[in-house]
């Protein structure tokens, strides 16, 4: 029997919450919505991010849902809810899987990271080195800090890369 | 001792201060850093589209660290700390995952023994340099200054793995500051994150978020706040003018890397510390510590 949300008509993927929940090696069933996830969320006041609802979407299987909303590149990355979850569950991990899989689905995936992506298999870093001005305009950059030239990757780093970021988790 | 040293990108690319800092202090308390040629991103911001590759980008940064021969690597930043640490304990642990990043490595002709003992700049001076080092280095206590500190959250979180501090009570930072002569207050905030993490998704959110701990340090009444992660640094320094202005408040709120503390601590020129690149007003602790 299929699992349909009767507000928005979407549809348990129950194939696809398998496949999560096994990559992830534990198990969202084990959320006992005790909500200590969402109660010390940094992002909840601010983009109304609530852990604990995520768990409970994936354990409905109602991904594609919870994808297209975009609700998952809300959270802060600061994993309060992962030190703090009573049942070791780890909505931080869950929604680090989920923006895996938006990606590649390239499905609502913020330009920042499309971008820190293409600058680290160009030059192996987020970004190359900055010019600075100090609060009296004075421009720097490593050279005239006196600080030694970057050495990035080389050799086979981008090939790798780019073969490792096509592996899914799908 | 000599301390292989992984920078990271945000240290190298923009946040120079706390290069300068360490490469002026580190030394005066018997460190030789060694640089580690052909390092990339540590794979944090990547593992939020492909936890295969940031993997890859971790360990192999800590391979390359191992055939220089290297014990110990220090590494300075919260979020490359953490990178590190989980990706080694998946490599210890998830053995398909492990195959796929030992593969890419090979062709880089590098192999990870995982032996490399990982050391952040807070647990590396509190632990493995000591606090007694730490004192007998200072010529110049720093006992006019009140100060707070931010640990942050890559360092603390998950306890599990990282064994950095206490996850709830973090007080190795506020250790290191009384160490050094300047007095370090507990506040309910502590723990409140920096905002850095929303950055490339919600930019109003994370200036909103930084401006709110700033508003808490200011309301405190002290001489300043004391970091040691690029990111936590970049969000209370460089944007905290933009963080005032998205949220209208008005902030002055002095921000000085830990190493940059220390260097004063230990008598060192303001410009080798790169606080001439702070852009928040330091000069208000700097006239504190004239004597």
């Amino acid at each position: 029997m299929t699992l349909r949300d009767l507000t928005s008509e979407a549809i348990s993927e129950e194939e696809l919450r398998k496949k999560l929940v096994g990559e992830l090696g534990l198990d969202c069933q084990s959320c006992s919505r005790c909500l200590r996830c969402t109660s010390g969320c940094t992002s909840m006041k601010l983009l109304e991010l609530k852990p604990h609802f995520i768990m409970n979407m994936v354990k409905l299987g109602l991904i594609e849902e919870l994808l297209s909303s975009g609700t998952v590149w809300t959270c802060a990355l600061c994993l309060k809810c992962k030190e703090r979850c009573p049942q070791e569950a780890s909505p931080s991990d869950l929604i680090c899987l989920l923006r895996n899989l938006s990606f590649q689905k390239e499905e609502n995936v913020p330009e920042g990271y499309l971008k820190v992506v293409s600058s680290i298999l160009e030059t192996g870093f987020i970004q190359g080195p900055m010019e600075v001005v100090s609060k009296e305009f004075e421009e720097y950059d490593r050279e005239n800090l006196g600080l030694p030239k970057i050495i990035g990757p080389s050799g086979a780093f981008s090939d790798n890369l780019i073969e490792l970021m096509s592996k899914g988790v799908e | 001792m000599s301390v292989a040293v992984y920078w990271g990108c945000m240290i190298p690319t923009v946040e120079y201060a706390y290069e300068l800092s360490l490469r002026a202090t580190l030394p005066r308390l018997g460190v030789n850093l060694v640089e580690l040629n052909g390092s990339s991103c540590c794979g944090s911001p990547i593992k939020s589209v492909n936890r295969l590759a940031a993997d890859y980008l971790a360990l192999r940064n800590m391979a390359i660290a191992e055939k220089i021969g290297a014990q110990h690597l220090l590494v300075p930043c919260n979020g490359c700390y953490l990178s590190l640490v989980e990706s080694l304990h998946n490599w210890n642990n998830d053995g398909k995952r492990r195959s796929e990043v030992e593969e890419s490595l090979g062709r880089e002709e590098l192999a990870l023994k995982g032996e490399v003992q990982l050391v952040h700049t807070i647990d590396f001076l509190h632990d493995v340099i000591g606090l007694e080092a730490v004192k007998a280095a200072v010529v110049k206590p720093l006992s006019s200054l009140k100060l707070v500190s931010h640990t942050g959250c890559h360092l603390l979180r998950p306890s599990n793995l990282l064994k950095v501090d206490d996850p709830e009570q973090p007080k190795k930072l506020n250790e290191l500051i009384t160490v050094i002569g300047a007095e370090a207050l507990d506040y309910p905030e502590c723990l409140d994150c920096c905002g850095a993490g929303l950055l490339l998704s919600h930019l109003e959110s994370a200036l909103s978020l930084s401006a709110a701990k700033l508003m808490v340090v200011q309301g405190l009444g002290v001489d300043g706040l004391i970091d040691s992660c690029p990111s936590c640094h970049m969000m209370f320094d460089a944007k905290q003018e933009a963080s005032a202005k998205a949220t209208g408040q008005k902030l002055s709120v002095p921000v000085l890397y830990y190493s940059q503390l220390l260097g004063l601590a230990m008598g060192l020129d303001e410009k080798t510390l790169g606080l001439h690149l702070n852009k928040s007003p330091v000069e208000k602790v700097l006239g504190r510590t004239v004597h």
